[in-house]
């Protein structure tokens, strides 16, 4: 009968987690650790480990962000995906592939440089692939979206939201291990025998 | 006038900052062998202005001591990889592929955006307080008036235009100040502008600097004799091939009122 009746509080435990986890009650999404202490109890851990199992069968996960380098009662939880969309997805999300490129770039330029980068800086390099007028709005985009922030002086972050959302390390790693696709007006033109040997490996 | 001492400890302070504010290498900065000479200066410093440059550069100091130890732990870290390479994929691959990069690297936030009790009550209270769409789109009591025309002078009545074209109120006061220079060819500044009214003088000055301005007359000053001449030219010059410089020249009502009593 006890154990029954922990049954059910525990589902209730993890209504609530879900609701706290999924629906929006401030300005930013997800729950910090405190909320969800307050609203489950000291084993909220536990708890929000148990709602992880259940959301994985649906393709998403848990994750806890902190502000800092150790963890703390201010860190975040969040509901996301467990995998990533692929290219053709995202798009559907109402990405542009520019605002994608450009994201890649400032992320992966202020990780380069040990966490923050000059804004000056980040838009310069965006100007050698992107429109200037393009940049500064979609700059600013990003920052109250929440992937980037930016400081008085200047300086560009990476944002709460990158923290939650982008695997920084898959990130770089990814970028380093992809391959340079020379243009179509700068590959070599190919000879007649290597247009042979592709149409006979195709087939 | 600032001393070696000032200049020594504002060049740490600025360095400081081009390590926090540009990213500047914080290993490139001899942190021992300043603070070694700032301990050397520390006891001749006498003014406040001194000691509070000292701080702020053992501040510096200090902060850059902090960067040394985050760029260790940042290339300790296992996110380190190598700037350059970064930089250089950055700079080869297209927007597609770097689409793609950020795509396999992101785990979206999942949420829901909510309805809460508190905003359901203030969107019903909206809704009572909405008046109909009758009342909203009831126009203005106006009446239309037909479209005419409004003579030079009533727009000169009401400010919109000036009575007389500028160019041609310029050219007035030029044949003006020529007539009043006469043989001499030059006037009292005070003289020419001084007017029956204040308002009066002080457009006439307004007028005169732009005669000044444009090159149709020099003004010459003599400081020790506290007076300032007007010199009308024959013909315009072009203020390119000479030097110029701006005089103000202030106008206030006791002034005017002076130079009028005394004639």
């Amino acid at each position: 009968m006890a154990e029954e009746q922990d049954i059910v509080e525990l589902r209730e435990k993890l209504t609530r987690a879900a609701q706290l986890l999924l629906f929006r009650h401030h300005m930013r999404p997800g729950a910090k650790a405190w909320e969800l202490r307050r609203a489950l109890g000291r084993d909220y851990e536990q708890v929000a480990k148990l709602l992880d199992g259940e959301l994985e069968k649906l393709g998403l996960t848990v994750k806890r962000v902190s502000e800092g380098e150790e963890s703390s009662e201010s860190d975040r939880y969040f509901v996301t995906l467990r995998g990533h969309p692929t290219l053709t997805e995202a798009r559907t999300f109402g990405w542009r592939i520019d605002d994608m490129g450009m994201l890649t770039v400032a992320l992966a330029h202020i990780l380069a440089k040990e966490g923050k980068a000059p804004l000056k800086e980040v838009e310069r390099i965006l100007e050698e692939k992107f429109p200037r007028w393009r940049i500064e709005s979609t700059i600013d985009r990003f920052i109250r979206r929440g992937y980037l922030s930016e400081d008085d002086e200047g300086l560009l972050y990476i944002g709460w939201r990158a923290r939650a959302e982008i695997d920084q390390r898959t990130l770089l790693g990814l970028l380093l291990g992809k391959e340079e696709k020379p243009s179509e007006a700068e590959a070599e033109p190919k000879t007649e025998t290597e247009r042979k040997e592709e149409t006979e490996e195709k087939l | 006038m600032r001393s070696e001492r000032q200049e020594l400890m504002l060049r740490i302070i600025d360095l400081c900052d081009s390590v926090r504010k540009r990213g500047l290498d914080p290993f490139d900065v001899e942190v021992r062998e300043f603070f070694d000479r700032l301990r050397e200066l520390l006891p001749k410093m006498r003014k406040h202005e001194e000691i509070y440059l000292d701080i702020q550069a053992v501040l510096g100091l200090a902060d850059v001591v902090f960067q040394q130890s985050e760029w260790i732990k940042h290339k300790s870290s296992m996110l380190y990889l190598d700037p350059l390479l970064i930089m250089l994929k950055l700079h080869a691959l297209p927007a597609k592929d770097l689409a793609e990069v950020l795509a396999r690297a992101w785990h979206p936030i999942i949420d829901l955006e909510s309805l809460s009790p508190h905003g359901i009550k203030e969107g019903m209270d909206y809704w009572k307080n909405l008046p109909s769409l009758d009342e909203r789109w009831r126009g203005l009591d106006t009446t239309e008036v037909l479209t005419g025309e409004v003579a030079r002078r009533e727009l000169a009545r009401m400010g919109i235009l000036s009575d007389e074209d500028f160019t041609a109120l310029l050219d007035k006061n030029w044949r003006e100040l020529k007539d009043t220079a006469g043989e001499q060819g030059e006037v009292s500044y005070w003289d020419f502008i001084s007017e029956r009214s204040f308002e009066g003088t002080v457009v006439k000055a307004w007028l005169v600097s732009f005669l000044v301005s444009y090159g149709y007359a020099t003004l010459e000053l003599k400081p020790l004799e506290d007076e300032i001449t007007l010199k009308p030219l024959s013909k315009p010059q072009n203020l390119e091939c000479v030097a110029t410089f701006s005089v103000p020249i202030a106008i206030s009502r006791d002034e005017w009122l002076r130079r009028v009593k005394h004639g």
